[in-house]
């Protein structure tokens, strides 16, 4: 280096020369190289954990050797690229994958230390404790009120009408939805507009007191308030509940969610605290999939 | 583009506008192919339906003329009016005789038998013997006022008088056209047109006069009973079993096909079939709407089984995640919701089936329903025929008189679909309204 | 997609806005790093029109500053930036403020050059004002490549050199004050020149805070209020 200024032009040629990203750590150009996840995948109180998890549509394998641990009332955001495998692996969570018949799932799946794979072990409560609320919302073409006793009801959980009318209330209550529905229990759910559709799917999941709720994209069909509505819901849950999160929206993950899962291409990449993932991620990949770097 | 004017080079908008014509063209005709259709179509049903409108009226009306019939009882035979063999025994023709010849002065052999011939001298017999039934201890030995059936022949031509060539005339001699031109001059007591009550009310017969839809329709209705009785529950028990639980294999793909070319089988097959099992293996009854009905099941289950299963892959999956996302099992998830949503499109499959059925006359051929049934069916097990069969013997007759008859228990029958249609329409509406 | 290309953005604009943000950024460091130059050349040559200039470019850099502060905030409304694009924008955001601050310092310098200028005094001292001159001009010179090269090494040479420079300001006041000890009626005369002195470090010091916003952007490593040899250990840690 010279003694001599640094002018306009002199940086303007450094520039040319220097054009590289920022930051060259854990540099991947191929998918196999990646071996184990980064950050920190386990947690001291685990409610759910999973261990070597694989998944296999028919020949070909989606899900690779995945290790995670879900925090009891965390709230745990999925990301990556799309066919990255996290809605998959979300849906193993519940064992809605058992639906699709040449969906196999080998590993170790833990509820509670209990194998929720195992055999023996009946899927109905199972979903009744890790609960599910989707994509799109899809209430029944049933009352408002009939969407959210149906849990109950098919449960057992209430056997006189008064009881079933307080698990309504409460269930929607804590979905933030009762002030504007408590005049219309009995109209069609498929009325409301589609954010409160969504809450009366929230409030249809919780209203059978489940451990662990899963949510598939639960805002992509949702405009921006009725998104912020449910993310203040997520957080208002969190207090009661686990809380995993597949979401699109970076933004999303990183306002919702106490720790943020990265998969790519089936692979479970990075898992960190949410604000080190969105300030300093520690892998390459996961750095250029939220800057925006893939194409 | 704009400043490329140059004339051998046209502008894009140019070309455009260029080609619009020709593309409007090719728009219109499209359209036109599409309005021709259309129009043969309506062609067709309108011409349709004028002729079958137009011959079926007739086939509801009938000539009747008010008579006066003397009820004596050394001519009927009756001597003790609680005797219930006596009066169903009564000579009742010999008194309708005696009152034709009274009404038309007929002296001798020749002008009493041309008489005869144009009044209905069996069906208003019977007429007066419905009478007598119920009380005849008022009625004997009196006279009575009744409306009395003409012959079929002469019902024929007063219906044409009028029409090209007089149809009919050819029947009569010169003395009976006399009668028929002095019955119509009369002021009162003369002929009359009338709705054939009858025709409603009674059931099938060699005298086209006397001929009436009800056994058919009855015979329909219980078939109708029995198919949708067994086809409806099995073809959805089917339906759902192949679409929700069964599992996707050859096996099951084979069964698939099988139901799609069923559906395509010619009808007379299951005809066949039935014959072969439930007459001749099991023996039950012939004629009878029970195996009509089982032979028609067989023949609108493939029908309904597909169209049912594309009902139940309609429903939404999201329907199905959401109530396995919250714990219910697959049983309740088929009942709770998959089945009632698909129910409007199954109704609409099994009423489909159902007038499939209802029109179907081949495979009843084999059966035997297509035999002479005069008594109106009083359940499943009783010999009965129905109304596509009804009407193609009624046409089949060479008397005159039954060619309308059928043409008016066609338009019965199109009747019977657009009610069905209409019920199906409404319970669908009504169902989804529901949810 | 085995091979993965990930030096660039889907979004071309986003490149291009960023690499404007770093272009400007460099661009007023190379103003301010010539007003320093400058400043130290008009002081300890007494070169009073080229004091004059040093003031006249300071406005500059006041509006490169305004212009560079606003382009991180559109891009932060805009872009939502996230991990090392945040932090590029996070970090210029606060070095800016940095230069200007040096810049503010080498106005000063310039004030003290008029200032001795009028008095014609011919006070002691020059040569360590010069030495430390030169020492904190390299100093803002390897500041900017390292910023331009994101050179994490380079950074924290700064960072060392920035605490080496203290020592030389702290020795040079020494001298000072046992000048002025000696004949008091040097006092008025030494303190424009301690004053200078001050400045210059001033600016060493805003030029090692600009090596740990490096440090901070290429790493994610905060290594504020640490010293030179603690930052050393927590960027090998990482790496």
């Amino acid at each position: 280096m010279n003694d001599d200024v640094l002018d306009v032009a002199d940086v303007r040629a450094m520039n040319e020369v220097v054009q590289q990203p920022v930051v060259a750590k854990n540099k991947i150009t191929d998918i196999s190289e990646i071996t184990e996840t980064v950050g920190i995948p386990f947690a001291d109180n685990a409610k759910m954990s999973m261990r070597n998890v694989d998944v296999f549509y028919g020949e070909k394998q989606a899900i690779f050797d995945v290790n995670l641990d879900i925090g009891v009332n965390e709230v745990i955001a999925m990301i990556g690229p799309s066919g990255c495998g996290k809605s998959t692996f979300l849906r193993c969570l519940n064992r809605m994958n058992d639906t699709i018949d040449i969906c196999k799932v080998t590993g170790e799946l833990n509820l509670e230390g209990q194998n929720i794979y195992d055999p023996k072990l009946d899927v109905v409560p199972l979903r009744a404790r890790v609960g599910m609320v989707f994509q799109k919302p899809n209430p029944f073409p049933k009352s408002i009120y009939d969407n959210v006793a149906y849990g109950p009801r098919i449960h057992g959980l209430a056997t006189r009408r008064a009881d079933m009318d307080e698990i309504v209330e409460t269930s929607l209550r804590r979905a933030g939805l009762w002030e504007e529905v408590k005049d219309r229990l009995h109209q069609p759910g498929t009325g409301l507009s589609g954010g409160q559709q969504q809450r009366l799917c929230i409030a249809r999941t919780i209203a059978v007191s489940p451990e662990v709720i899963l949510m598939d994209e639960p805002c992509s069909a949702l405009d921006p308030i009725a998104t912020a509505r449910i993310e203040e819901l997520i957080d208002e849950l969190s207090e009661n509940f686990t809380i995993a999160i597949v979401t699109h929206s970076m933004q999303q993950a990183a306002r919702v969610s106490h720790r943020t899962a990265y998969f790519h291409l089936g692979k479970l990449v990075e898992v960190n605290e949410t604000e080190k993932v969105f300030t300093n991620p520690d892998h390459d990949l996961t750095e250029s999939y939220i800057t925006g770097r893939f194409g | 583009m704009t400043d490329r004017t140059d004339d051998n080079k046209l502008n894009t908008i140019d070309l455009v506008n260029k080609n619009l014509a020709k593309r409007f063209r090719a728009e219109k005709r499209f359209q036109a192919y599409g309005i021709a259709s259309i129009c043969f179509g309506l062609f067709c049903l309108v011409f349709l339906f004028t002729d079958i409108i137009s011959k079926g009226t007739r086939g509801f009306f009938y000539h009747y003329m008010p008579m006066e019939i003397n009820l004596d009882a050394d001519t009927l035979g009756i001597t003790d009016t609680s005797d219930t063999d006596q009066i169903l025994a009564a000579n009742y023709t010999a008194v309708v005789k005696k009152a034709v010849y009274e009404e038309f002065q007929a002296s001798g052999r020749k002008q009493k038998k041309d008489a005869r011939k144009l009044i209905a001298i069996d069906a208003t017999g019977y007429k007066i013997q419905g009478l007598m039934k119920t009380n005849a201890e008022s009625l004997i030995n009196t006279t009575i006022t009744i409306d009395v059936l003409v012959d079929d022949k002469v019902d024929f031509y007063l219906k044409r008088i009028g029409n090209y060539g007089e149809p009919g005339k050819e029947y009569f001699n010169e003395q009976q056209l006399a009668w028929i031109e002095q019955l119509m001059d009369k002021e009162s007591g003369g002929l009359e047109k009338k709705l054939n009550v009858a025709f409603f009310t009674s059931g099938d017969s060699a005298q086209s006069e006397e001929a009436g839809i009800l056994s058919a329709f009855m015979g329909s209705l219980y078939l109708l009973l029995v198919t949708f009785c067994l086809s409806f529950p099995i073809g959805i028990a089917a339906a759902v079993y192949l679409e929700e639980y069964a599992p996707k294999n050859k096996w099951t793909d084979l069964i698939e096909i099988n139901i799609n070319n069923l559906a395509a089988v010619p009808s007379i097959i299951f005809g066949l079939l039935g014959l072969a099992i439930f007459l001749s293996f099991f023996g039950f009854p012939r004629s009878t709407p029970l195996v009509g009905g089982l032979v028609l099941t067989l023949m609108t289950l493939p029908t309904i089984i597909i169209s049912s299963r594309a009902a139940i892959k309609a429903v939404p999956p999201s329907i199905r995640e959401a109530a396995y996302g919250i714990g219910a099992s697959k049983m309740q998830v088929t009942i709770h919701h998959v089945i009632p949503l698909a129910m409007p499109g199954m109704l609409t499959g099994t009423i489909i089936g159902l007038a499939q059925a209802l029109g179907e006359s081949a495979p009843l051929l084999m059966i035997g329903m297509a035999a002479f049934i005069p008594d109106v069916p009083g359940g499943i097990t009783d010999p009965a025929t129905v109304l596509p069969m009804q009407i193609f013997q009624w046409f089949r007759n060479a008397d005159a008189g039954f060619s309308e008859k059928a043409s008016a228990a066609i338009m019965i029958l199109i009747m019977f679909l657009i009610m069905m249609n209409a019920l199906a329409v409404w319970a669908r509406k009504r169902l989804e309204r529901r949810w | 997609m085995d091979k993965l290309n990930i030096d660039q953005h889907i979004s071309q604009q986003y490149n291009a806005v960023l690499d404007d943000l770093k272009t400007e950024f460099l661009e007023m460091g190379g103003v301010v790093e010539q007003q320093i130059i400058d400043a130290v050349q008009a002081i300890t040559k007494l070169d009073d029109e080229l004091a004059q200039k040093v003031l006249t470019v300071e406005k500059e850099v006041d509006e490169r500053e305004m212009a560079l502060d606003d382009l991180c905030v559109q891009i932060i409304a805009r872009r939502q930036p996230t991990a090392s694009d945040l932090r590029l924008v996070m970090s210029i955001s606060k070095a800016t403020r940095d230069l200007e601050r040096m810049g503010d310092e080498a106005k000063k310098i310039a004030k003290m050059a008029i200032l001795i200028n009028e008095t014609g005094d011919l006070p002691a001292g020059f040569s360590e004002l010069r030495n430390l001159g030169r020492r904190v001009q390299q100093l803002v010179n390897d500041t900017l490549t390292a910023f331009a090269r994101y050179d994490v090494n380079t950074a924290l040479q700064v960072a060392r050199e920035d605490k080496a420079i203290d020592k030389e300001y702290d020795t040079a006041m020494r001298e000072l004050i046992t000048y002025m000890m000696e004949d008091p009626r040097n006092i008025s005369r030494s303190m424009n020149i301690t004053w200078a002195l001050r400045a210059l470090e001033r600016i060493g010091d805003h030029a090692s805070n600009i090596a740990e916003h490096i440090i901070y952007l290429v790493k994610g490593l905060d290594v504020r209020h640490s010293s030179a040899s603690e930052m050393q250990e927590k960027v090998q840690q990482d790496s």
